[in-house]
């Protein structure tokens, strides 16, 4: 029987039970067991048929008492809790999307109908395009050979300011996006996530 | 013959609580003492496993309180005796068996049993 309690301890001991606690136990167990025996019974009389399994008697005695070690979680871990953002923020980076989905997509078509004089006419007219003036204005009806200064045509002066400013819209529309794409991105969470944690 | 004594098993699990809280209800006793006691009034608990795991919680619940006596040229023994707690448990429990115990009377009183000769 001797070997039956040191399997208790053992078990006790790999579940962190205090040592008093399981010495308690184990001279309690003893003294029953020894007393069943003086008086011509058996451990069985004891402890019924937990005495084939000592270690998951063991367990039960200790857990029903509740003085095992308390069990640290390790997989998965507790989540975090997700900080809590200012209700402005997710509002102001959504209008940021927007505006820079919107440069970009002025750019593209500005940069789709750069070829078209109506386009370019009125990206000239809106946004003062030099020489645009002279080049619309009634001129009298003189023989166009004869005057023909040779230049850059409508659609090759517009073409320069327009390009520029479809460059210029599409590079200020591009990193918008990023911006906004990083802030919802997940390595952008989990930085947040770190902080708080 | 198995299914037997795994009802038996069942039914007396469910309500070994109560039968320790009631050995208990006549004087403190310890461990071993218990089982004595449930033996003599014809429960016996081989089949069942062990009684201290169920102390444990009745302790643990605040049903039962213990002390440390010295026993008869022995080590110290562990008491158990019933609680406030525990006296009311007692009560309660009991009358709980009683209407289990009706109402399964009622419904399996319609069965004839026959004695095979």
């Amino acid at each position: 029987m001797i070997e039956f309690v040191e399997e208790c301890r053992r078990e006790w001991r790999r579940l962190g039970v205090p040592d008093p606690i399981a010495n308690e136990m184990a001279i309690d167990l003893t003294a029953d067991i020894e007393e069943a025996e003086a008086e011509g019974g058996s451990a069985e009389d004891v402890l019924g048929t937990s005495l084939f399994d000592p270690r998951r008697f063991a367990a039960a005695w200790a857990g029903a008492r509740g003085v095992t070690a308390p069990t640290v979680p390790v997989d998965p871990p507790t989540p975090l809790r997700p900080e809590r953002q200012p209700w402005y923020r997710p509002a102001a980076v959504i209008a940021l999307m927007a505006f820079g989905f919107l440069m970009t997509l002025t750019a593209a078509a500005l940069v789709a109908g750069r070829h078209s004089s109506a386009v370019a006419a009125r990206v000239s007219r809106a946004f003062e395009v030099p020489g645009s003036t002279r080049l619309f204005a009634p001129t009298p009806p003189t023989p166009p050979f004869r005057y023909f200064v040779p230049g850059p045509s409508l659609a090759a002066q517009s073409t320069g300011p327009v390009a520029f400013l479809a460059f210029a819209l599409l590079l200020v529309g591009v990193v918008v996006l990023g911006l906004a794409v990083l802030y919802w991105s997940p390595w952008s969470r989990r930085h947040s996530d770190r902080r708080v944690g | 013959m198995a299914n037997v004594d795994s009802r038996r098993s069942q039914l007396l699990r469910g309500v070994l609580d109560l039968c320790l809280l009631a050995v208990m209800g006549e004087g403190p006793a310890y461990g071993y003492e218990m089982t004595k006691r449930l033996r003599a009034r014809g429960l016996s608990i081989v089949g069942e496993g062990s009684i201290y795991p169920l102390l444990g919680r009745l302790e643990r619940d605040g049903l039962v309180e213990t002390r440390r006596e010295a026993s008869n040229g022995g080590p110290p023994r562990k008491y158990y005796s019933l609680s406030p707690d525990g006296e009311r448990s007692l009560e309660a429990g009991v009358e709980e068996w009683k209407a289990a115990r009706d109402a399964i009377d009622g419904a399996l009183d319609v069965v004839k049993v026959e004695v095979m000769p």
